[in-house]
């Protein structure tokens, strides 16, 4: 067990130190665009750390992605893969989902 | 003189005095100088050090497509000149064009006619002779796409079964034309008045024509315009008239549905390959990592198109 702050806590420490320092001081549109794409970053891999998502393993994964390219796609497949990428994206941008409600 | 050591070269080879020049933008593969010379507001385009991104054209050969393109009445930059190696690595040079490029920008407040403006830009691209770009490649596309995702590594199931689902359903393909390759908003200079010119040429290959008219069409490049089909600033129907009058060619609204889950399939593997650049140290960057994970955006669109028009 780590002492606090928790890798979680650390993110939010560098993404508040991005927002609140790095952000406003941007000179330039580039400079800009890549401060909020590692914030996003940081973003990503804070909500991974509380995530509680059940995915599919590496082995179903691999399992399912061979079966379909042999030609033998699961009855199923469309609802369950549906699934397993929304999973993906309530971590990786779970604002991008709510554009399908 | 500008602290860059081949500023001479640039100058003789160009014939003419360097006033300027400054590193707009440089990535691995690529680097981009404004550079004022004799008079002219040039945009250098060169190599940089770092591997060359498979799928793109050497500089040379975007130079030729570009050369080609203007030749055909594309509204291009004007190619100023192939300047061979500068520093030990082939660069050419263009005018340097102003105007919007940022898609979200565009779509906010769209100059009107734009829609018919990128149907036209697009017959003229097509009807250029293959002849005149024989190094140009095409081949079959899928084959191409499951290569390029077996390169990645990594389960896709997702990804598979889009693939399953656009083999079972391929299209007769349209005879092998002149593709620009990347044509969508982010690579359309635009002003007030419209169109101004097409950028970026390196991704130019051979192929169906409809490959490239269903490309702007991609959630992704509706740039948050999701109720306007047609890149976020128009509806398709009129963009389809307009490059069937002048290209001579019918594409139907219903052509555009296999392509546009083609599309998404596309720019999913290519989210994944270039978060590989990262991954596997060719060029590090927080932008190419982070597509890693929003691969799953365009995974999310081709299942949705397939669930809800397959």
């Amino acid at each position: 067990m780590a002492d606090r702050p928790d890798a979680g806590e650390l993110l939010e420490a560098v993404l508040e130190f991005l927002a609140t320092e790095v952000l406003p001081d941007a000179t330039d549109q580039r400079q800009k665009f890549r401060t909020l794409v590692a914030m996003n970053a940081l973003g990503i891999a804070r909500r991974e750390l509380d995530s509680d998502e059940e995915t599919l393993s590496a082995e179903e994964l691999r399992e399912l992605a061979a079966r379909i390219r042999a030609g033998d796609v699961p009855e199923d497949a469309l609802p369950i893969l549906k699934e397993h990428v929304a999973a993906k994206l309530r971590v990786a941008n779970p604002d991008y989902l709510q554009l399908y409600e | 003189m500008f602290d860059v050591p081949w500023a001479g070269d640039l100058a003789e080879r160009l014939g003419a005095e360097v006033e300027s020049m400054q590193l707009l933008a440089g990535g691995a593969s690529k680097e981009a100088w404004a550079v004022d010379a004799g008079g002219e507001r040039l945009l250098v385009r060169r190599a940089a050090g770092g591997v060359i991104h498979e799928a793109t054209l050497p500089l040379e050969q975007e130079f030729e497509v570009l050369r080609a393109a203007e030749e055909a009445g594309v509204r291009v930059p004007h190619p100023v000149a192939y300047l061979g190696e500068l520093g030990g690595r082939e660069a050419f040079a263009m005018q340097r064009v102003e105007g919007e490029t940022i898609g979200r920008r565009i779509v906010r407040d769209p100059p009107a006619g734009l829609d018919l403006q990128l149907a036209e830009e697009l017959a003229k691209i097509h009807a250029i002779p293959p002849e005149r770009l024989p190094f140009l490649t095409g081949g079959e596309i899928l084959a191409r796409f499951e290569a390029e995702l077996d390169s990645v590594g990594e389960a896709h199931p997702a990804i598979e079964y889009g693939l399953a689902w656009l083999r079972e359903r391929a299209p007769e393909p349209l005879p092998s034309v002149v593709l620009h390759g990347d044509f969508r908003l982010g690579n359309v200079v635009v002003s007030e008045r419209g169109l101004e010119y097409l950028l970026d040429w390196e991704f130019a290959h051979l192929g169906d024509p409809t490959e490239d008219v269903a490309w702007p069409i991609v959630r992704a490049w509706r740039f948050g315009r999701d109720d306007l089909r047609l890149g976020g600033i128009g509806e398709v129907e009129p963009y389809l008239e307009r490059y069937a009058e002048l290209a001579g060619r019918e594409i139907a609204v219903e052509d555009l549905l296999w392509w546009e889950v083609l599309g998404n399939l596309k720019w999913a593997i290519g989210s994944l390959t270039q978060s590989r650049r990262h991954l596997n140290g060719l060029e590090r960057s927080v932008e190419l990592a982070v597509l890693g994970r929003l691969a799953a955006e365009k995974e999310y669109e081709l299942l949705d198109l397939i669930a809800r028009h397959g």
